[in-house]
């Protein structure tokens, strides 16, 4: 037993340093992608939750597209770590003004977090009209993001 | 040059009301795309669609210069009217290069106005009628073609202004005026008639071209 705790140790080190180095090895290009990827889905998902909007209002598609936005939302912020800018040589629409106003952009990212949670909590309520309001707040927190820090089409 | 009493009539007042409603169309729709006013840009686009469709129609019903079968000549015909065009002698309605240019710009605005149709945008929230239709990123490869596209029709677009400028101004040859009045003057002993059309054709394509543009308006999402 008294060499088991070194044993223990030196695993939970060992796993540290492999999640260190893989997350290291995540080059630019990936967390591009990665990030990209997340993007789309929640564009999907924006998409899904107009369309049901506009036509059949059904609960629970409405709940599965708004939860893939709120959970997709939590993970946007932290895929922007320095280096990940056009600078990179990759092809990316995030503008350099990410890192240049980072708490600015990090309280857009927040704010995005907090009106898919919203509206995560009420999509399947069958209140339309509620839905439809906070959606807007949705798109308006996509919005205003994209103005300040993504490049123009 | 003629003395302007005699004059024929060379185009149709389809053609002239399509060719002029377009150019505002179009600006609209640019205006209004740039300007993020989406609502505008698709009634926009829903107009420019019903336009473009009926020229389609009207270039296999039409009048005689309307028609695509009396313009669009072949590569020996475009070659024959390069080699031998003085610059005076008028056309009978387009001549054989800018019969190409029709066709060329009829085809880049109804790709954009297609790809339209069916674009998404970034975020998801603003489209067009037919997007729901196909995925997400389907939608955007569909705005990324009506971007991409938009941009060929301006260089398309000034190419046309550029040749009627080279006719306008170095040949003194007036195209504009006749795309108003629908009328030029007949050259020297030349006995080209008026145009004629169809009043039945014209009803019955703009009959079919409103219910195609309802339906695509709707999203072919009846009830």
């Amino acid at each position: 037993m008294t060499r088991a705790r070194p044993m223990l140790l030196t695993a939970a080190l060992a796993a540290l340093l492999a999640g260190g180095a893989i997350a290291a090895a995540a080059s630019p290009a990936d967390t591009i992608a990665a990030r990209q990827a997340n993007f789309k889905k929640m564009g999907g998902a924006m998409k899904a939750l107009k369309e049901e909007l506009a036509g059949g209002a059904d609960k629970a598609k409405l709940l599965a597209a708004a939860r893939t936005l709120a959970a997709t939302a939590k993970l946007q912020g932290g895929l922007f770590p320095a280096g990940t800018g056009p600078s990179s040589g990759v092809k990316t629409d995030a503008l350099p003004a990410i890192w240049a106003q980072k708490p600015a952009f990090d309280a857009a990212a927040a704010k995005l977090v907090t009106e898919a949670d919203k509206l995560a909590g009420i999509a399947g309520s069958g209140n339309a009209a509620a839905v439809l309001a906070q959606f807007k707040a949705v798109g308006g927190a996509c919005a205003a993001c994209h103005k300040q820090f993504r490049a123009e089409d | 040059m003629s003395t302007g009493e005699e004059t024929v009539k060379v185009w149709d007042p389809f053609v002239r009301v399509f060719h002029w409603s377009l150019i505002t169309l179009f600006g609209i729709a640019w205006w209004s795309g740039e300007n993020q006013d989406m609502e505008r840009h698709r009634q926009a686009g829903y107009a420019i669609f019903a336009l473009v469709v009926f020229r389609l129609f009207w270039g296999f019903a039409g009048s005689r210069t309307a028609r695509f079968a009396q313009f669009l000549k072949g590569p020996g015909g475009v070659m024959a009217y390069l080699r031998t065009h003085d610059g005076e002698t008028p056309s009978d309605g387009h001549n054989p290069l800018g019969g190409w240019s029709v066709a060329v710009l009829l085809a880049v605005i109804l790709t954009i106005t297609l790809a339209g149709l069916f674009a998404v945008d970034v975020d998801g929230i603003e489209s067009g009628p037919l997007a729901d239709w196909v995925s997400f990123d389907s939608g955007r490869v569909a705005a990324e073609w009506h971007e991409t596209v938009f941009k060929a029709a301006l260089a398309v677009i000034g190419l046309h202004i550029l040749a009627i400028g080279y006719y306008q101004v170095l040949n003194a040859h007036d195209l504009i005026g006749p795309m108003i009045t629908g009328k030029r003057s007949r050259g020297k002993g030349e006995t080209t008639v008026d145009v004629k059309w169809s009043p039945v054709m014209a009803l019955a394509g703009i009959a079919g071209v409103g219910a195609l543009t309802w339906a695509v308006m709707t999203g072919f999402r009846f009830g």
